[in-house]
């Protein structure tokens, strides 16, 4: 480039700009001159392959997350990639699962609460889209963290995304870090055993683990709010648990559903049901009996009750609607 | 209050040795410093009482004890430890465990009043089924895999059945994170210290660092004041891996787990200098501790996790156009 020395980077770097989109120009003009005899249409070849790619790459990185924000909170929540999945939340949730919520006016915004819900499906679609659900219709606005099993934590490429979104490890420490420092926790208490439950079994809550949730609610004084979701079991149903290949991916057991291994991953995809949250009246910590800490039979009578409430809450939803598909 | 006296750095030749014999000999009243290794930091001498010093010798507490009882050590500051994993494991051991042993017994021989022990939060293991943060009183699971976090771990185990025999020895342990800075060196650092870094494919964990000031800064106090129990040193904030990477302007190469773990030749031809075995799950899984004692005792650090890996990677960017 014989310019002159005061010139500055950006200046060598237009230069190189405009002789390469010359450059670029040309070859174009010669293959099309080449192309025409053939009859081949003067748009395909004016196509500009390069800025559709781009765009491309743009979209689809938006919903891979391929760009992050520069911070997380402290359980590795980031804001930017929530912001960018929400349009694809929303339309899971409006569009395509068209959930009705009931129920979450009444949720008192005091502070943080604990959400117990009725697990479904092996992957969290559920505790994703109650965690859309409190943000959206809940008062405050706060979106709670949902508590994802240690075998889902433990799984390549789950945790990154699932942590990103609001997904923490269940385990005691964390919900008591979590409820602490003032966030809502989204608690499945039936944990493994309802995310592994065949399709025969649906809408049968299971057993609510060792009591964690009584206890967790009386030590940090927070409200149970107990959450029935329905629609959850019929997106990913699991016919039968085919456990031979399962140890080599790292799975506790292969989950066959109508489409799972016959599509190929394609068979992931939930079914589009017809889902309805119903939120529960608050069981409020002054109702509960802090003596239930050392009465274990107390304990499990209460975490029985809770149970019993999220059991009615799904057995009235399914009573009332239709069909699964809505 | 009125510190020791007169303090003695066992493993005066590690980064934390030199670099607390330096802040404590700045203070306006310094203490007397007996600096014990197997050799002597150039840039010391002089300033300090030097004594060498085989801790794997089998009759080394008893000429530690000695050496403490002649000097009258008040406080002594244990840091004999590798920065950066060995083959030799026997030899290993032989140090990190039974020297720290020998260490205790001489403290007690001698009548030491404090023993500040370096320990590592890399001792909780890296587990998928880890909380979020790992509070003091989390068991120390190690690595099943990688004999010198295993030593460490035990070297601390035997610490937990002494002291309780010993109550006129104050103890303190400090266990830190990852350590980043401008002059602070390991195997970590030299991992992280170059354009392409290889990760777990799939995951992408929480980091936690601190910088080597706030380090130093912790052992000076753990020194000086009387902080007994463990205590989690650590810097605020977690940042995920690729966050850390990207922030860095380093490529990530992400490579499936099962690889990384069978072939260990992949570390030796990376540059990676002798990585521990199992060193990837710590790339892997959560091992985050929580610092909150240790910010109380020892007061706020003044590097954030994210600062003190930005205070890495822009020394050894200037390093580069150097």
């Amino acid at each position: 480039m014989a310019q002159g020395p005061d010139t500055g980077e950006d200046d060598g770097l237009e230069v190189l700009h405009l002789a390469l989109s010359d450059l670029r120009r040309k070859i174009r003009s010669r293959s099309s001159t080449r192309s025409e005899p053939l009859g081949s249409s003067e748009g395909l070849v004016d196509f500009d392959w390069q800025s559709a790619f781009d765009e491309l790459r743009r979209r689809f990185g938006a919903l891979g997350m391929v760009e992050r924000s520069a911070e997380v909170d402290e359980f590795g929540m980031d804001d930017a990639s929530l912001e960018r999945s929400r349009v694809l939340l929303d339309f899971l949730m409006d569009r395509y699962w068209r959930t009705t919520v009931s129920g979450l006016d009444t949720v008192g915004s005091g502070g943080p609460n604990l959400f117990v819900a009725n697990r479904s499906g092996l992957l969290p679609y559920d505790g994703l889209m109650l965690c859309h659900a409190i943000e959206r219709w809940h008062p405050t606005r706060d979106r709670p963290r949902f508590l994802v099993a240690d075998w889902l934590m433990a799984l390549p490429f789950a945790q990154p995304y699932l942590s990103r979104l609001g997904g923490v490890r269940a385990c005691r420490e964390n919900a008591d870090r979590l409820l602490r420092t003032g966030h809502s926790v989204i608690a499945f208490p039936e944990g493994m055993t309802a995310a592994t439950k065949i399709f025969a079994e649906r809408y049968r809550l299971k057993r609510f683990g060792r009591g964690g949730v009584i206890r967790a609610a009386v030590e940090n004084r927070v409200p149970i709010v107990p959450v029935g979701i329905v629609g959850a079991e019929e997106a990913q149903p699991i016919l039968f648990k085919a456990d031979l290949p399962a140890r080599e991916i790292g799975l506790p057991f292969v989950p066959v559903t109508p489409t799972f291994p016959l599509l190929g991953p394609l068979g992931l995809l939930p079914l589009p049901t017809k889902w309805i949250i119903r939120v529960g009246e608050a069981i409020l910590p002054d109702d509960l009996d802090p003596g239930a800490l050392d009465d274990e039979l107390l304990l499990s009578r209460l975490t029985e009750e809770v149970r019993e409430r999220i059991q009615e809450l799904v057995s009235e939803a399914l009573r009332h609607r239709a069909s699964a598909w809505g | 209050m009125i510190g020791p006296r007169c303090v003695a750095l066992t493993g005066l030749n590690t980064f934390v040795g030199q670099r607390l014999a330096e802040r404590l000999l700045a203070l306006p009243e310094p203490p007397r410093l007996v600096g014990i290794d197997l050799r002597q930091p150039l840039d010391l001498e002089g300033r300090i009482a030097f004594r060498p010093l085989d801790l794997t010798r089998a009759t080394a507490d008893g000429e530690l004890a000695t050496m403490l009882a002649d000097e009258r050590v008040e406080a002594v500051v244990h840091l004999a430890f590798r920065s950066s994993p060995t083959a030799n494991l026997e030899y290993d051991h032989e140090l990190e465990t039974l020297g720290s042993l020998h260490v205790m017994h001489a403290c007690s021989a001698a009548k030491v009043g404090r023993l500040v022990l370096a320990s590592s939060t890399m001792l909780y293991g890296p587990n998928s089924t880890n909380p979020n943060f790992l509070h003091e009183g989390r068991g120390l699971g190690g690595h099943a895999d990688a004999p010198g976090i295993q030593n460490r771990v035990e070297a601390e185990e035997l610490l937990a059945h002494w002291a309780p025999r010993h109550p006129d020895v104050q103890v303190c342990v400090l266990r830190h994170c990852w350590v980043m800075g401008p002059t602070y060196s390991d195997h970590v650092v030299r991992y992280f210290d170059r354009p392409v870094v290889p990760v777990v494919l799939g995951y992408d964990p929480l980091m936690q660092f601190i910088h080597e000031g706030d380090l130093v800064s912790v052992f000076e106090k753990a020194t000086l004041e009387s902080h007994p129990g463990v205590y989690n040193v650590v810097g605020r904030g977690v940042v995920p891996l690729s966050m850390l990477l990207a922030l860095a302007g380093k490529r990530s190469l992400p490579l499936p787990g099962w690889l990384l773990h069978r072939m260990p030749s992949v570390h030796s031809q990376g540059q990676a200098g002798d990585l521990p075995e199992g060193f990837f799950d710590y790339l892997r899984h959560l091992w985050v501790a929580d610092g909150e004692r240790g910010w109380q005792a020892f007061g706020e650090p003044v590097y954030t996790t994210k600062e003190a890996w930005i205070s890495f990677v822009s020394s050894r960017r200037t390093e580069r156009f150097d």
